[in-house]
């Protein structure tokens, strides 16, 4: 048996999964703390608590991620772009466009029929469109990131958040409430304008079924709807979308153990 | 013979000072005039005895060219300014800014307040360069910054020495296009030590420059060229940013050719035999192609890149698009749309003089790597 190991540590929180001969989960675990803090010790200790295995169990570990250059325990590392495409073709090899929204940015990959990158873009150096613009807005909302889909679900108008800025969107957001504008459709306004920034930059290398969301973002149900919306297509998800980056990064560990 | 090392270790040093190459020829009675970019003509310059020195700005932070500019202008041109108020280019007898692009249209105005100490002659080159009325316009405003030089030289301007200083150029044109092409055999050339011999350059004579290549061909050709690496291709304005060469050599990406502005792009067009020496420095302006701030509706620029980057092998080009230059942003769209036409990999990074982050950038080349190399 061959356990490899895959990390992935991101702006906000730190994600890991074992996998055994390449193929099966053995652990998988989410920390709400990512780069720079005790988020990836944390992680290693669930994941091996888990498992039940010992560090010296693991064939090859990859680390990838926003915290892969600072993350000393792994083999190798690699990009989070190539081992999103990893994980997500790895789940649904049907897919050519993977939409993933991060803690502070969003990538849109494009893969061809043996699953392999031909092409992506990221978002320019802002957290418009990303999963801190979610945050930001969810804590002037005193609402729970978790909470927003439950509110967008009720919206009968969602209201318009034009500002592509989140500093400006912010305050776009605060008049919006001071004129009464309810709950719920602010907050599917809020997804609305998140759908919106992502579909402009998907657009930007094509749009080709099918098409798979992932990273933390894509829990959110609400910003799921918007972008299917801004798209026109159906958007496939995971519960495990969160973790892709990780099960890809697990992958490249397994192929480097049978490769060499 | 001097070592590979040995000579780019020699033009690093130059290229990463600058103003001691410009103390040290002022110190030894020479004057020296600031060529802005892109496209002066600084065979007028030296033929007058002087030297040309190029002037592309600097990595700093922009703090004084603030009041003279709002954010969104190229940083280039910023910090050329900044760097002329903060005294980095005090000694020198002249700037030269031509008028290629709007940025630098507004740059000169600018300066003659900002930097009342440096004389700012401006040069004004025609949109229409083809028909025979945009020479005659490029030859008129020749003689205009003829006129301007002799007054700064104290010299007399001779279409001979013209003559003299043309050939130099072209010899340097016809060394550095063929070095390109020898660099592109030799993966142990970094993509750094690739740009400080193109940045060198424009703080050097170019004849003492041309001695220099000579000596770097002859040592390349003694030496074995290392392990291979992955083939890309760069385009753009300026990516000389030690940060973001760094991340292009650490991924084992070779640059094995560039439509870059301030590297080959200024090579490709020699100053051909005519009536006058003046008249062949016109043509030479109105010859050139193949650039983003040169007008041309037929966007011969963008064929030129897909062929250069196959007929090199390059697997992937980078385009580093200097953060608001509007006419490369212009040709991005075209570039991208016959990279992906030809099945040939293309990913854009922006840049600018004060870019201390390079995280995304690095994370977009690796996954660039990725994409082309064993990871995808």
């Amino acid at each position: 048996m061959i356990y490899t190991l895959g990390i992935d540590i991101g702006s906000t929180t730190s994600k890991g999964m074992i996998l055994k001969d390449g193929s099966d989960e053995v652990a998988s675990s989410i920390v709400l703390a990512g780069t720079g803090t005790a988020g990836p010790k944390m992680l290693m200790e669930q994941l091996y608590e888990q498992s039940g295995l010992k560090p010296e169990d693991i064939a090859f570990t990859i680390v990838t991620g926003y915290g892969r250059k600072t993350f000393q325990e792994a083999d190798d590392q690699l990009s989070e772009l190539t081992c999103h495409s990893k994980g997500v073709s790895f789940l649904f090899p049907q897919v050519r466009t993977v939409i993933d929204i991060g803690g502070q940015d969003a990538k849109v990959l494009a893969l061809n029929d043996q699953g392999k990158m031909t092409n992506f873009i990221m978002n320019d150096k802002c957290a418009a469109g990303t999963g801190r613009f979610l945050d930001v807005m969810a804590q002037i909302l005193q609402l729970k990131i978790g909470d927003l889909e439950k509110e967008a679900e009720k919206a009968d108008n969602p209201a318009k958040i034009s500002s592509t800025c989140t500093v400006f969107a912010e305050s776009e957001v605060i008049s919006q409430l001071a004129m009464g504008v309810d709950m719920p459709n602010l907050v599917a306004g809020i997804c609305q304008s998140v759908a919106s920034r992502v579909a402009g930059l998907a657009k930007r290398i094509g749009i080709h079924e099918q098409v798979c969301m992932s990273g933390g973002v894509a829990q959110n149900g609400g910003v799921r709807q918007a972008l299917q919306n801004e798209l026109g297509v159906p958007i496939l998800y995971s519960e495990q979308a969160q973790l892709m980056g990780a099960l890809g990064a697990a992958l490249y560990a397994y192929e480097r153990v049978m490769n060499k | 013979m001097k070592s590979v090392t040995e000579i780019l270790e020699q033009l690093k040093a130059i290229a990463e000072n600058p103003r001691a190459q410009k103390d040290a020829l002022i110190a030894s009675g020479k004057k020296v005039v600031l060529t802005a970019p892109v496209y002066t003509p600084e065979e007028l310059v030296h033929s007058l005895g002087m030297v040309p020195m190029g002037a592309w700005g600097g990595d700093i932070e922009l703090m004084e060219a603030k009041r003279y500019f709002p954010a969104f202008i190229c940083s280039i041109v910023q910090s050329l300014v900044e760097l002329g108020i903060k005294g980095v280019y005090d000694g020198v007898s002249a700037v030269i800014i031509p008028s290629l692009c709007d940025s630098l249209k507004v740059v000169g105005e600018n300066w003659k307040y900002a930097v009342p100490n440096i004389p700012f002659l401006p040069m004004t080159y025609p949109q229409n360069r083809k028909p025979e009325y945009g020479k005659e316009f490029t030859k008129k405003g020749y003689e205009k910054l003829i006129e301007e030089l002799e007054k700064i030289s104290g010299e007399t301007f001779e279409d001979g020495k013209l003559a003299q200083s043309i050939r130099i150029y072209n010899e340097h044109n016809a060394l550095m296009r063929e070095l390109s092409e020898v660099l592109a055999d030799h993966p142990e050339v970094t993509a750094a030590q690739r740009s400080v011999v193109f940045k060198s350059a424009f703080f050097m004579l170019k004849e003492e420059h041309s001695k220099v290549i000579r000596e770097l061909l002859e040592a390349l050709k003694e030496q074995k060229p290392g392990e291979a690496k992955i083939k890309i291709m760069t385009t753009g304005i300026l990516a000389d940013s030690p940060s973001l060469l760094n991340i292009i050599d650490s991924n084992g990406l070779q640059i094995v050719a560039d439509d870059v502005a301030a590297e080959s792009r200024q090579y490709r067009t020699d100053a051909l035999e005519d009536t006058t020496a003046l008249d062949s420095l016109s043509g030479k302006f109105c010859a050139m192609d193949h650039c983003s701030v040169l007008y041309d509706v037929e966007k011969k620029r963008i064929d030129l890149i897909v062929e250069t980057a196959k007929n090199h092998g390059a697997r992937g080009v980078l385009m580093v698009l200097t953060k608001f230059c509007d006419p490369e942003e212009f040709d991005y769209p075209l570039i991208k749309k016959a990279c992906d036409a030809a099945g040939l990999p293309i990913i854009l990074i922006e840049v600018d003089r004060q870019m201390e982050n390079y995280e995304q950038a690095g994370t977009m080349i690796e996954t660039f790597k990725d994409m082309l190399g064993k990871n995808s």
